[in-house]
């Protein structure tokens, strides 16, 4: 009954549009009111301390703030340079350094639609003009790009980890291997389609364009090498180490890279100019330029950008923690492990469930809206059923990874049509062959759990637990 | 133009909180590494004020549309029915932010009576940092009173709501601005 009125009530509200914070707080406030015996005040009370007690919440403004310094088409430029002089020579290359350039600007930005932008809008129209069909790449990167989510760090594992509590620093070592996996098996396919098609590559550019390639992309690659170095170590929480990327990043997008800001196209070295000269310079005109970036017109439009994204995130999360509080006083999840006890259920079956579950989920939601609903009701289930939590996270991320790419709601194929002008059906049919590959990824990460759970436990193990 | 120094204002105190935030936490982390010392207030400062930054800046997101939501099943309808849905939805939200407003109200006056203050902080009454539940409630009643306005009286027919998609249309039109595409 309570269950009931509590689903009737959710799908209600959000069939009729309304945000989906709000009816997840409306269903959840409503069902406490009419079945059980808590005070208004106490769920109010609740709602606040759903933001002022988790401080590895945290970590998701900190983390999308990076992110969007970083998130431009001047870092893409500079990542896929470096991709492309890595592997740009093998059979094949060019594809396989979108790949590359995929795996490490999701890294950074921790968004699957921002990567297919910024990655597929330079990398579509290259691998046009060397004679790559136009189809091949769209369906590459609007699948590579979908590892945004996967590769840490991540803001869907934070969400995944808030709805459940599961240490979000395990979750980012636990998406680290599968990361790459997935990284490696889209590259070996390409691989073999190259041969088969007798695909172009570039001619190798020689160590001295791959270092400085390399030296420029080092921006970029430094923020993944401080997050998931302090991370691994255990030197710092997440929210530590998302707040010192977000320092970071700003640094270096306004005077590392000056894309934007105050010292935008201002060059660190002037023709002509002596090494001492340019630092003299550099070190005046940056301390010039720091009281400067407060009133700066980019600067403060991706502040506001960042504290959109997060007020939306963290507001959902709140409500989403009400109507986890809902499943626990009455025991869903516990009845529904029951149920499936009683029908003799076995892990993998019940995994299996979870995925047609969640593929059809990511049909039309979100990945952090259906993470927060579903996470809570199968958690206590999985933990039943001894499944591990975090192996549960990585398959709950991969079947998110998937959502993306299959219609109505797939953010990538939306974002792909976007950049190269063509129909929805055209985008659907050229990532079609490598949703199949990802299927088989998804199937590999459900039944071996090793992948996502080797790292995390071997660091365990070094640290001597 | 009241509108627009109302904007100004409400996107300085939310950059504010995020901006304090990060700086907070950051400078906590350079304290800890460098100097081996640590501000025992930091860390209830920050999540008081993620806090705040989040409840305030809730309406304002619905303003600009930023939160997310479905609209597909509500625009299978003409318009009259996107309205009348829409309109029943602003309804039920203003039934959510009433009851939130009411409990916030119950829950800080009894705060208030108890005279109870914050763990670390101790010179700020719990009541007053807590009361952006309040505050911040009543600032999205508003929004959404005038939201369901504009569906009955004026041409909104559905929930606006974020679209990553598009959002990210925005790098590709940066590249093309700059002619690297």
């Amino acid at each position: 009954m309570t269950t009931a009125a509590l689903f009737i009530l959710l799908f209600g509200c959000m069939l009729l549009g309304m945000p989906i914070a709000l009816a997840l707080g409306l269903s959840s406030i409503g069902t406490i009111l009419m079945f059980s015996n808590d005070s208004i005040a106490s769920i109010s009370l609740k709602l606040f301390e759903a933001l002022s007690k988790h401080y590895t919440l945290l970590a998701i403004p900190f983390f999308i703030l990076s992110s969007s310094f970083l998130s431009t088409g001047g870092v893409a430029k500079r990542i896929i340079r470096f991709a492309t002089g890595l592997v740009g020579h093998i059979k094949g290359g060019v594809a396989m350094a979108s790949v590359v350039a995929c795996m490490i600007f999701a890294a950074v930005s921790g968004s699957s639609p921002a990567t297919v932008a910024a990655i597929g809008s330079i990398c579509i129209a290259g691998m046009l003009k060397i004679g790559y069909p136009e189809s091949f790449g769209a369906g590459v990167i609007t699948t590579a790009g979908t590892l945004g989510i996967l590769i840490p760090p991540s803001i869907v594992m934070l969400v995944y980890s808030a709805a459940t509590e599961v240490s979000a620093a395990r979750m980012f070592m636990a998406g680290f291997l599968p990361g790459l996996l997935m990284g490696l098996m889209l590259m070996v396919v390409i691989y073999i389609v190259a041969r088969y098609r007798s695909l172009p590559s570039l001619p190798w550019v020689g160590f001295k364009e791959l270092l400085s390639s390399g030296w420029s992309a080092l921006g970029g690659l430094m923020l993944i090498i401080i997050v998931l170095g302090s991370i691994y170590g255990g030197i710092a929480s997440p929210t530590e180490a998302a707040a010192v990327s977000a320092v970071y990043a700003f640094g270096i997008a306004c005077f590392g890279y000056r894309d934007m800001g105050p010292m935008k196209e201002q060059p660190w070295f002037k023709p002509g100019e002596s090494l001492g000269a340019a630092l003299f310079r550099n070190s005046w005109q940056i301390t010039l330029a720091l009281p400067k970036c407060i009133f700066d017109r980019d600067v403060n439009k991706v502040l506001m950008d960042a504290a959109k994204v997060s007020i939306m995130l963290l507001f959902i999360i709140a409500n989403a923690m009400l109507f986890a509080h809902v499943l626990t006083t009455e025991r869903i999840p516990h009845h529904i492990a029951s149920i499936i006890v009683e029908l003799g259920l076995s892990p993998w079956m019940f995994l299996i469930v979870v995925n047609l579950l969640l593929l059809a989920a990511g049909n039309f939601m979100e990945p952090s809206a259906i993470l927060l609903i579903m996470a809570p009701i199968l958690f206590p289930i999985a933990l039943q059923l001894g499944i591990d939590p975090i192996h549960l996270g990585i398959v709950m991320v991969v079947n998110m990874e998937i959502g993306m790419l299959t219609p109505p709601v797939g953010l990538n194929l939306f974002v792909m049509s976007g950049i190269t002008g063509n129909s929805m059906g055209w985008v659907i049919k050229a990532a079609l062959p490598w949703l199949c590959l990802m299927l088989v990824f998804l199937g590999l990460i459900t039944y071996i759990p090793q992948i996502s759970l080797f790292l995390p436990e071997y660091i365990d193990k070094l640290k001597g637990y | 133009m009241f509108l627009k120094i109302v904007n100004k204002i409400e996107e300085g105190i939310i950059a504010l909180f995020l901006v304090t935030c990060t700086l907070l936490v950051f400078v906590d982390v350079v304290m800890r590494f460098g100097f081996g010392k640590a501000w025992i207030w930091s860390q209830e400062l920050t999540l008081h004020l993620s806090a705040w930054m989040v409840l305030f800046g809730a309406s304002y997101c619905l303003k600009l549309g930023a939160h997310i939501g479905m609209d597909a099943f509500v625009k299978i309808f003409p318009s009259l029915g996107r309205k009348i849905l829409t309109g029943i939805a602003c309804v039920l939200s203003l039934i959510y932010c009433w009851l939130v407003i009411y409990g916030a109200w119950i829950y800080l006056g009894k705060v208030k009576m108890l005279g109870i203050s914050l763990e670390d902080l101790r010179f700020i009454p719990t009541w007053v940092a807590h009361s952006i539940l309040l505050i911040g409630f009543i600032f999205l009643g508003v929004r959404l009173l005038i939201l369901l306005w504009t569906v009955v009286f004026g041409d909104v027919e559905v929930f606006r709501h974020a679209d990553e998609a598009k959002e990210s249309m925005a790098i590709v039109e940066e590249l093309k601005k700059e002619g690297m595409v």
